[in-house]
Order: structure tokens, then C-alpha cells, then sequence
């Protein structure tokens, strides 16, 4: 197998005395759709705040795209194309839609592309085109969602890593919010999903890690974490 | 009639000063949520680094193209002053203290503020001919009247509209525009206002925060080594304990506009500077900070975030 895009190797991160990620080792191969499911306090969020660069990694090491991520900066570690839709959708509540995706293009200088990427995320979520002029703290929390996707995606990141994009949305545009993350990655972008809604997240990822209190019990091909008995009982209420 | 609209000039020209100082410390405050207290202290010093090179030139009351570029020589080279003390204090004292409990920070600036009076007051005593040779350090100092004293609505007029009126005023909104042209079409603008909003958010944007945070406090340098020459020239002395005092006023105002909100400082500055002059005039100026802090504490009982300041909590 090539080098994989993204790979952590014995990961640990803590908050204080409190150890959090207890030798996380994962992977990402480039075109990849994968899952991380766990449930509450697994440590998911802090995963990803570690790639990211928003928490500190105490022992052990995260590559991206063949790079030692250690010791960047998050502001760093965007341009290098690792894209975050944050736990909690973090909008900026008190601009414009226009301004939060514009916010999102931050690090980008090619204005035409910009424009394209732009058109590109209206073409996906239309209704924040129709709310482009709104400010993003009054949309709902389905738009809000819809918006720090979007935002991410303006980077144009070659790593997006979405963390529970799906947290109380209705039904339907939990739907919308899936296809548009398939979509994503049929146009390239590889994609680290974190998700409570461990059925939907098996269904369209590749391959999945389960977490458990820090620690990786459990990777295999989505298809067949489906259909695990103990993936079943824990995370798909069977 | 007449002394109303020269009351309102009065109230108009102070209340720039203490706009331009409070801009300094509520664009803080919108990044870090901190009070700098030593920002009105930077406010003093800048001034009196402004009457030493007044000194150092041997300006007097002139006219003609090289006294302007001197004067302009002056604002810049104080404003760059106050820009690059701010930045140091933040990167020595706050910086350090980024992720303290607030009260470390806060307690911090109240320090720093009573070490930059300290300086103030060695500077002051100083042996130099316009600090009265530096015989009486605390004493207050004269800075030359360098403008004309002509009322340019002409000398039969019952109003008075000074050059430095004019100047105060002028200069004050050029550079209020020029900071709103900043923050609101710049790509550090921009990195500013989701800074304020969402550090955490704005780092995901590639922002880098820290450089953000050492901007803002140079700017908020730069307005107040600028309001420090504007003010000198207006009121012609400067003293080493005039941060403190207006430096409260600036901050009382940037509160009652809406703290961390930038056109709120500028109303807050404005609208205490009208109320202490109308207030002077027509109650008394023995009475004026009873007047001023009763009105100040009403508006504040009704709108407990200021004028401009919102209380809607955001949805996270
Ligand atoms: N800011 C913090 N301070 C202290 N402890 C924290 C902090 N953030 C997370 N933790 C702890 O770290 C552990 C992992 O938290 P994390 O947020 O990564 O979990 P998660 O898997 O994302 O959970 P959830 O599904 O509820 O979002 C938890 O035990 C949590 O209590
Ligand atoms: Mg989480």
C-alpha cells in the first residue's frame, strides 16, 4: 500500500492529569473515507483537535502527506491542506454567511478558484446562498452545520475532518449533510468522519476505528464493523 | 444659544481624546476579553516623549510647510513610540500569562500601570528646559501653545473656533476613518473581527492568532502616541499622572459604548466629553463627575452591555 495521507502512531494527549488519548494509532490513505465512532468521552474530539493542531500532543507522532506535524501551529497546519469542521460548528456567529465562507478561503490567494469553490458550496447547500446576507448566529443549527462544512471546503483541503457533522439535525438533513460528505470525496477530498450516528458513518466510510476511554479497540473495512456483534450492541443499538 | 454650541465644540473636542484611548482599550478587549489598564499610561508617556522632541527641535508657534512636517514628524514618531511599548508590555507581561485565571493578567496591568507612572515621573525630572529643568518631577508641565490663537470664525464672532479645534477634530475623525477602513476591508481586519469572535475558530481559518493579538495592541499604541500629541497640543500640559485620569474616563467610555464594539468607543468618547462640558457649563464644574457618573450609571442600568454592546449570548 502507498504511504497513507494522514498517520498517527501511539498518540497521547491529556488535559491536565487527565489522560485523554491513550496510544491512538490510526490511518488515512488519500482518496479514503474513514470513521472514528466511540462514544461519549472517547476521546474523538481531542483526535482531532490533535491533527489539527489545537491540542498538544505529549508522546508519539502524526504525520500528514509524509510531514512530522509536531510543534505546528494549527495556522500551519491548514495550509499544509488538513481542513476541520470543528466539534460544536464554531460559526462565526456575528457575520454574514458570506463572511463565515469567506473566512473559510482565508489562506487563499488564487481568487478565481476561490470563486469556483464558492459557487461550489451554494451548489451544495443552496439554502446558504439564499442566506448569504443573513448572520450566521441566527440560522438554524442545521444551516449553522451546513456553514462550517461549507466553510472548511473553502480551503480546499485535501484532509477535511468533520466532527459530528450530524449532531442534532433532523433526519432529512442529516441526509443532506451525508451525501454531500459522499460527494465531497467523489471529487477527491479524503475525509476523517467523526460521528455518534455510527450506522450512517459505516455506510458511506471505507474503513472505520472504534475508540474506546483513549484507546482503539477495534479497525476494519466499514462493511464489516456493520455487522459486528460488539459494534452492533455498543454503537448501532441492537 | 451661543454658549451651547460653543459648550458642544468644547465637549466635541475632548470627547476625541478620549475616543481615540478608549478605541485602544476596548479593541483589546474585544480579542482578549482583558482591561489593559497601563494603556492610559502608554497615553502619558507617548506625551511626554512628545514635549521632549518639542523641546529637542525648538518648535514655537509658527506657520509654513516645514513646521507642518515637523509636527507631522512628531505625531508619527510618538505614535510608533506608544505602538512598539505596547507590543513590548503585551509580549513581556500579558503574553506570558495568555491562559492564566483572568485576575493574573488584570493584576498584571494595574502593575505595569503604576511602573509606567513611575517612569513618567523620572522622565519628568529629567534636566531638560521644557520640563522646567526638571526641578519639580510630579509638577505639571507646560507644552507650548504651537498653534495661532486666531478664532477663525473671525475676531468679532461671540463663538471661538480655534486652529487646534479644528486640528483635534479633523485629525481625529481622519484617523478614526482610517481604522475603520482597516478593520473592515483589510485581510487584518478580517483576521481581527474572527479573532474576537472565535479564536479558536479563526486559528482553523490559518488565522495566526498571536500576530493578530500583537497587531491590535500596536494599533491601540498607535491611537494613543497619536491622541498624546493632539492632546498636548489642545491642552498644553501633560503630567505624569494624565493616563490614569483620562485613561479612566477612556475606559468608563469604551464601557458605556459597548465594550470590545469599535464605533461604541467612539460614541461612549464623544458622548462623555459633551456631557462633561455641558455639564460644566450649566451645573457647575465642582459637580461634574457626580453629574458625569450619575448619567454614565443610568445608561449603564438600562443597557447594562452599553450603547452599542450586545447581550444576545450566540449559539455554540
Ligand atoms: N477542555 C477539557 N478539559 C478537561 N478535560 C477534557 C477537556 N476536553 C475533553 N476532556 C476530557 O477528555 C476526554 C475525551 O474528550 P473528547 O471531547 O475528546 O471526547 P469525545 O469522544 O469527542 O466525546 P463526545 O462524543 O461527547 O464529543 C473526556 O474524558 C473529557 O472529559
Ligand atoms: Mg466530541
Amino acid at each position: 500500500m502507498a504511504e497513507p495521507l494522514l498517520e498517527l502512531d501511539q498518540v497521547y494527549a491529556s488535559y491536565g492529569a487527565i489522560e485523554s488519548l491513550k496510544g491512538v494509532t490510526l490511518s488515512v490513505q488519500a482518496g479514503e473515507i474513514v470513521t472514528l465512532i466511540g462514544g461519549n468521552g472517547a476521546g474523538k474530539t481531542t483526535t482531532l483537535k490533535c491533527i489539527s493542531g489545537l491540542h498538544a500532543v505529549s508522546r508519539g507522532s502524526i504525520r500528514f502527506d509524509g510531514r512530522d506535524l509536531k510543534n505546528l501551529p494549527p495556522h500551519d497546519i491548514v495550509r499544509l491542506g488538513i481542513g476541520h469542521s470543528p466539534e460544536g460548528r464554531r460559526v462565526f456567529a456575528r457575520m454574514t454567511v458570506a463572511e463565515n465562507l469567506d473566512l473559510g478561503a482565508y489562506i487563499r490567494k488564487d481568487k478565481v478558484e476561490t470563486a469556483l469553490d464558492l459557487a461550489k458550496v451554494y451548489a451544495l447547500f443552496p439554502v446558504l446562498e439564499q442566506r448569504r446576507q443573513q448572520l450566521a448566529g441566527t440560522l438554524s443549527g442545521g444551516e449553522q452545520q451546513m456553514l462550517a462544512v461549507g466553510r472548511a471546503m473553502m480551503a480546499r483541503p485535501r484532509l477535511l475532518l468533520l466532527d459530528e457533522p450530524s449532531l442534532g439535525l433532523a433526519p432529512l438533513i442529516v441526509q443532506t449533510i451525508f451525501q454531500v460528505i459522499l460527494t465531497l470525496n467523489q471529487q477527491g477530498t479524503t475525509i476523517l468522519l467523526v460521528e455518534q450516528n455510527a450506522r450512517m458513518a459505516l455506510k458511506i466510510a471505507n474503513r472505520g476505528y472504534v475508540l474506546e476511554t483513549g484507546e482503539i479497540t477495534m479497525t476494519g473495512p466499514a462493511s464489516d464493523l456493520l455487522v459486528d456483534p460488539r459494534v452492533q450492541s455498543a454503537y448501532l443499538g441492537q | 444659544m451661543d454658549t451651547l454650541v460653543q459648550q458642544l465644540i468644547i465637549g466635541l473636542t475632548n470627547g476625541m481624546v478620549f475616543a481615540l484611548i478608549a478605541l485602544g482599550y476596548t479593541m483589546v478587549y474585544g480579542i482578549l476579553e482583558f482591561i489593559n489598564f497601563a494603556h492610559g499610561d502608554v497615553f502619558m508617556l507617548a506625551s511626554f516623549l512628545a514635549l521632549t522632541l518639542v523641546g529637542a527641535l525648538g518648535l514655537q508657534q509658527q506657520t509654513g510647510m516645514v513646521f507642518a512636517l515637523e509636527l507631522l514628524g512628531i505625531i508619527l514618531t510618538c505614535a510608533a513610540f506608544a505602538a512598539s511599548l505596547n507590543w513590548t508590555i503585551d509580549r513581556l507581561v500579558y503574553k506570558p500569562l495568555r491562559k492564566a485565571p483572568k485576575l493574573a493578567p488584570l493584576v498584571s496591568a494595574i502593575g505595569v500601570s503604576f511602573i509606567l507612572q513611575n517612569i513618567g515621573l523620572f522622565w519628568g525630572g529629567m534636566p531638560l528646559k521644557v520640563f522646567g529643568g526638571g526641578n519639580q518631577a510630579a509638577a505639571p508641565k507646560a507644552f507650548p501653545d504651537l498653534l495661532p490663537a486666531t478664532n477663525l470664525l473671525g475676531p468679532n464672532s461671540h463663538l471661538t473656533l480655534l486652529p487646534k479645534d479644528v486640528l483635534v477634530i479633523g485629525a481625529s475623525l481622519t484617523v478614526m476613518a482610517a481604522l475603520y477602513g482597516l478593520v473592515r476591508f483589510t485581510k487584518l481586519g478580517k483576521a481581527m473581527r474572527a479573532t474576537a469572535q472565535d479564536p479558536t475558530a479563526a486559528r482553523l481559518m490559518g488565522i495566526d492568532v498571536d500576530f493578530v493579538v500583537g497587531a491590535t495592541f500596536v494599533i491601540g499604541g498607535c491611537l494613543a502616541g497619536f491622541a498624546a500629541v493632539i492632546y498636548s497640543l489642545y491642552i498644553n500640559t501633560v503630567h505624569y499622572q494624565m493616563g490614569y485620569q483620562n485613561g479612566l474616563y477612556a475606559f468608563t467610555a469604551a464601557v458605556v459604548g459597548g465594550i470590545g464594539n469599535i464605533p461604541g468607543a467612539v460614541l461612549g468618547g464623544l458622548l462623555l466629553g459633551l456631557l462633561r462640558a455641558l455639564s460644566d457649563q450649566f451645573i457647575g464644574a465642582q459637580w461634574q463627575p457626580a453629574v458625569l457618573f450619575g448619567v454614565l450609571i443610568v445608561i449603564l442600568v438600562f443597557r447594562p452591555a452599553g450603547l452599542l454592546g450586545s447581550t444576545a449570548r450566540e449559539k455554540v
